[in-house]
């Protein structure tokens, strides 16, 4: 896609106004400077994943690259069940992750469902489809310092592809691994919950695509509610394991408009089990080093002064 | 450098084929390593040579100006030097470096990396007039008054750009950076005994021996007192370390670090000439290179016994 989209727009537009190297590059100075009308807020959306009706399919990675046009990251052989993609990337922005329990065959145990204390015997299918968790104090947004990374009026978190610089803040910042920079043009880029989609009023493409309905998108506080019902109504079937990720603060980290129901760990999923917002340390951080540098030039302005002529 | 970021490598390691075994997410990184390397250790330590060096030529002038008139007007455009140098790295470590004005677009205090940007910006135009105004001052046109107006002008930014670094590198979801809670503080000393260290250097080189004698005691104590914050900082980082080298491995990095402490230490205290100077300030700066490069790395090493 990149490549041809580079193409199309290095064409001459007869719209465009006359270019020349000087008006080129006053364009490239001025341009991240001008600010157009902000939106104003609307309802917060966001996703509500259910794990456990997902059945890998893997059709929302699929719409998520069709729809946004996200180059193909080539066939890469992993050896970890039926995931290939590995991870999120630049160029992937949904990943299906798939995870095997099983019990090991030569010991010949078998267990069922709810009757085994050992998760690892469950015999079952983990698989759940990950992708931006659009937190709300979202350390990336923090962390960016040319403004790229804005909260949009649907409250989502949302790169301007054409403002990010590719400093890196933003990938040592999230601690679910999301955000990573482009090889084409060293820029960050990540989910952006379809904002295209939304201002038309359509939902994103990978909600769109999913055939089982693990994928819900909607305003958020609806989600919420429709998730705590459908755990309420697994415990009641017989699967006490099941919880929400991410529908709520912790104490460490705020909530996040794309959350998941889980029947395990969230580390099984390879998500952090209690995800820490490194901004909690940034004030004693600057501290400790406003103190550090204090102390060196109080022994220098002693020394000089206790030694001066 | 400029490649796509790659997944984590630090304390733990992802699988491949021949693992096929090993499957599921747990023994998997969940953090992405931003693409900073080498660079990045050399932005360290020359963000704290440039602003070490005109904080203490600063302070020294301002504190007993008819000792370190001279030396300090030698300082300045060499501070200005170094930290152009350190900004061109800043550049060239972007994804985009055609695209750095943007982070003049806006002024985030919650980014250490938007206030550092600012304070560099804004430390550059008072460091770069008191350079001019003291090579001016070798020509005849001497403009004390701004010329110290300058100086004192760049105290706040100056200081300002030597402690946001280490809050930079430690205010992140990183396996071993998140925990080093007193980086910032090691690094802000650090800049002030180098940059005592690169004046007793030029006091010496010019024959200043008031200056000299006085700077020899004051980095002497400074190298003294970088020891808690270096010390601090490793008992912050042992955990990490623990997991990513042998005990061998972290007895020689230790026994580096304090060679590279105690030697300038020693090598001052023998009140040699010029060349012992020297000798304890290139070693100091190389120790000081080796500590911000082995803790760059820390995310980039993969983990023993996995």
């Amino acid at each position: 896609m990149a490549s041809r989209e580079m193409e199309l727009s290095g064409l001459h537009q007869s719209s465009d106004p006359p270019r020349g190297p000087l008006a080129e590059l006053v364009k490239r100075l001025i341009y991240p400077f001008l600010r157009g009308e902000a939106p104003k807020p609307r309802t917060p959306t966001g996703f509500y994943t259910d794990t456990t009706v997902c059945i890998g399919c893997k059709a929302c990675e699929v719409a998520c690259k069709q729809w946004n046009q996200l180059p193909s990251d080539g066939f890469n052989f992993s050896g970890n069940s039926y995931d290939n993609t590995n991870e999120l990337s630049a160029t992937t922005w949904r990943h299906v992750k798939f995870i095997e329990q099983f019990a090991d065959e030569s010991s010949g145990q078998i267990a069922l469902p709810g009757t085994e204390s050992n998760e690892s015997l469950l015999n079952r299918w983990l698989m759940m489809s990950d992708n931006c968790k659009h937190c709300v104090a979202s350390p990336c947004h923090q962390a960016c310092p040319t403004g790229a990374i804005v909260q949009n009026e649907f409250q989502n978190i949302y790169i301007q592809a054409d403002i990010c610089n590719g400093c890196s803040c933003c990938i040592a910042a999230c601690p679910f691994g999301v955000i990573t920079r482009s090889d084409m043009g060293g820029h960050s880029h990540k989910c952006t919950l379809c904002y295209d989609r939304q201002r038309d009023g359509l939902e994103p493409a990978c909600a769109k695509a999913c055939p089982t309905q693990s994928i819900h998108f909607g305003p958020v506080e609806e989600l919420r509610e429709q998730a705590r019902k459908r755990v309420e109504e697994l415990h009641q079937r017989g699967v006490p394991q099941a919880y929400l990720y991410g529908d709520v603060a912790s104490e460490t980290y705020s909530e996040m408009h794309s959350f998941y129901l889980l029947v395990d760990r969230p580390s099984v999923y390879g998500l952090p089990d209690a995800p820490f917002n490194p901004w909690l340390h940034m004030m004693g951080d600057y501290v400790r080093s406003v103190t550090g540098g204090l102390a060196g030039i109080a022994v220098l302005l002693a020394v000089v002064f206790l030694l001066k002529p | 450098m400029h490649t796509d970021s790659r997944p984590q490598q630090g304390l733990s390691k992802p699988s491949s084929p021949e693992r096929g075994s090993e499957t599921g997410y747990e023994h998997l990184p969940v953090t992405k390593v931003p693409g900073w390397h080498g660079i990045i250790a050399w932005d360290a330590l020359l963000n704290g040579m440039a602003t070490g060096l005109f904080l203490a030529a600063a302070i020294s002038e301002l504190a007993a100006p008819a000792v370190f008139l001279r030396v300090a007007k030698v300082a300045y455009p060499v501070a200005l030097v170094l930290l152009l140098v350190d900004l061109g790295l800043l550049v060239l470590d972007l994804g985009d470096p055609l695209r750095f004005h943007h982070m003049l677009r806006v002024f985030k205090p919650s980014s250490p990396m938007s206030l550092g940007t600012w304070c560099l910006t804004i430390f550059s135009l008072p460091l770069t007039v008191a350079a001019g105004l003291s090579l001016l001052a070798e020509f005849g046109w001497d403009f004390e008054w701004a010329r110290l107006g300058a100086v004192v002008v760049g105290l706040l930014p100056g200081f300002a750009s030597a402690a946001y670094k280490g809050v930079l590198l430690s205010t992140n979801a990183q396996p071993g950076w998140k925990d080093a809670r007193w980086l910032g503080s090691y690094l802000t000393n650090s800049a002030i005994l180098m940059g005592c260290g690169e004046l007793l250097v030029l006091s010496a080189l010019m024959g200043q021996t008031q200056a000299t004698g006085i700077l020899r005691t004051g980095f002497n104590v400074l190298l003294v007192v970088n020891v808690i914050p270096l010390g601090l900082l490793f008992m912050n980082l042992r955990p990490a370390h623990a997991l990513l080298y042998t005990r061998e491995q972290q007895w020689r990095v230790g026994a580096i670090i304090a060679a590279g402490a105690l030697i300038p230490l020693g090598v001052v205290l023998l009140k040699g000439g010029l060349m012992f100077i020297l000798v304890a300030v290139i070693v100091l700066l190389v120790e000081s290179w080796f500590v911000r490069f082995v803790y760059v790395k820390i995310p980039h090493t993969s983990p023993l016994g996995k």
